[in-house]
């Protein structure tokens, strides 16, 4: 195969979708916010119980990423972000955020597999390319979340590979369409 | 007079012309800054007096720019400019470039294999990597044939030549061209792997902007997720005793690295997926003990696999 220099259209794509967030996006990315704060939250409580032992360092890491996903969606919706926890979600899984690191790993990790479907169902709703690259770029974050969790859950990346690599048997949280 | 003694006349006129103009500005130059002493800095007092250098600088560009001398020398045939093609940036043209990634990643797994540089628990990972990418490219190439497009079944030319070429020869080595081999193949083949696998993410990310078809955005980053996956453990494997990188976050000082410089792999390197390339250091050190780092990023523009590239064989 040639490899042709760049073409004189290169910098027209040919797809035309909306940059910014249409109002149906808006509702969307403003669940995505605060299921960012609900796992920011989470992280943090379970840090306070003294959880991460060695690796309490990543724990506090991965609870400022959550907030830096919280804050990238609050700058795209503006004063339509709802800059508040989902309670209800909080209320279900706080219990797995506790002071054992293994345990409290393990949680995390269902957590983070429980975003990254919920943020793939997102990426096929939204219209905005802004809120899509941004979920995208989140859901990246999160998916690399997963396998450092199952590491700190103890797991083995030879004999517990799936639990690194696949999203098991998770839920997405995204509302409907 | 024959037309090529007139050519070369034409040709010594024309040299001998562009000399005089050359002397006559260099001239000037040579006198206005007469004095100068250029290894210092430029203050603004020395800005100034330069100022006469600069008019004579001008004076040479305009002298060699003149649109009505006819004595500039002219010899041969300026060549054809290629034709550029027009092609667009489409779904389709997305997902066949996305499938050459595949590739890619396929055939340094499969060129890892077939040299035995992994053994154990990493020869059992590249293997299931091997698959899931195997698996990607066939996902990636039925999409291309039900958006109607021709499914492409080989590497990246581009990235193949650029990345994959140079980082396979700083491994094994190229005894003919004077490259050693690695001391550490393995380590190389996993740390290549790493950013092998941290390229596609970002690619798979890269084009949900781009793709138009929502339902596509979500199918492509069902893979990207997977491929952050490979690299997050591939951090695991080279660097347990970090997981997060903490470098450009706001965090206490106490949960902060206490180096400048991130390590090599993290299984979490920075909150969000990024586009920046990723570098990774091959290869035997030189005489001063300096390896190779090659920057790998995400395909350009002109890296990607439009479907005219098929015409052109």
């Amino acid at each position: 195969m040639s490899t042709t220099p760049v073409t004189k259209n290169s910098d027209k794509f040919a797809t035309t979708p909306p940059r910014r967030p249409t109002s149906a996006d808006v509702e969307l990315l403003a669940f995505a916010q605060s299921a960012e704060l609900t796992a920011r939250d989470l992280y943090e409580q379970a840090v306070a119980a003294g959880a991460g032992g060695d690796h309490v360092a990543s724990l506090v890491a991965v609870a400022a990423h959550h907030d830096a996903y919280a804050q990238s969606l609050s700058a795209l919706l503006g004063t339509d972000a709802p800059q508040a926890r989902n309670d209800a979600l909080f209320s279900s899984l706080t219990s797995g955020f506790g002071a054992n690191t293994e345990s409290m790993a393990l949680a995390a990790h269902e957590l983070e597999n429980t975003l990254v479907v919920t943020h793939t169902d997102l990426l096929g709703l939204l219209e905005g390319t802004e809120g899509a690259a941004l979920v995208a770029s989140i859901l990246i974050g999160e998916s690399r979340h997963c396998a450092a969790m199952a590491a700190l859950a103890g797991k083995s990346p030879v004999s517990d590979i799936d639990l690194f690599l696949t999203t098991s048997d998770v839920v997405s949280l995204a509302p409907q369409a | 007079m024959t037309m090529n003694d007139f050519n070369r006349d034409e040709l010594r006129r024309a040299l001998r012309d562009t000399a005089d103009h050359r002397t006559d500005a260099l001239g000037s130059i040579v006198e206005a800054t007469r004095g100068l002493n250029f290894a210092r800095s430029l203050s603004r007092r020395r800005f100034f007096l330069t100022g006469g250098a600069t008019v004579s600088f001008a004076a040479l560009v305009a002298a060699c720019g003149g649109s009505e001398s006819t004595g500039i020398a002219r010899l041969g045939d300026a060549p054809t400019p290629n034709e550029l093609v027009e092609a667009d940036v489409t779904d389709v043209a997305l997902l066949r470039t996305a499938t050459s990634l595949e590739h890619n990643a396929i055939f340094v797994y499969e060129a890892a294999a077939s040299a035995g540089v992994l053994s154990g628990d990493a020869a059992e990972i590249a293997k299931r990597f091997l698959d899931d990418h195997r698996a990607h490219a066939e996902a990636t190439a039925s999409l291309t044939r039900s958006l109607g497009g021709k499914a492409y079944t080989q590497p990246n030319p581009r990235l193949q030549s650029i990345y994959i070429e140079p980082a396979l020869t700083l491994i094994v080595g190229d005894e003919a061209n004077g490259v050693p081999a690695t001391d550490d193949p393995a380590a190389d083949v996993l740390a290549l792997a790493y950013a092998l696998e941290t390229i596609a993410g970002a690619t798979y990310q890269a084009y949900v902007p781009l793709l138009d078809d929502k339902s596509l955005r979500a199918a492509a980053m069902g893979i990207g997720d997977q491929e952050a996956r490979h690299a997050a453990l591939l951090g695991v494997v080279l660097n347990p005793d970090r997981l997060v990188s903490s470098m450009g976050l706001s965090i206490a000082v106490e949960y902060q690295e206490d180096t400048d410089t991130p390590a090599a792999a993290y299984a979490s390197p920075s909150a969000f997926g990024t586009q920046a390339p990723v570098p990774v250091t091959l290869g035997a050190a030189n005489e001063s003990g300096i390896r190779t780092t090659v920057n790998l990023e995400t395909p350009s523009l002109n890296s990607m696999v439009y479907e005219y590239l098929d015409a052109e064989g």
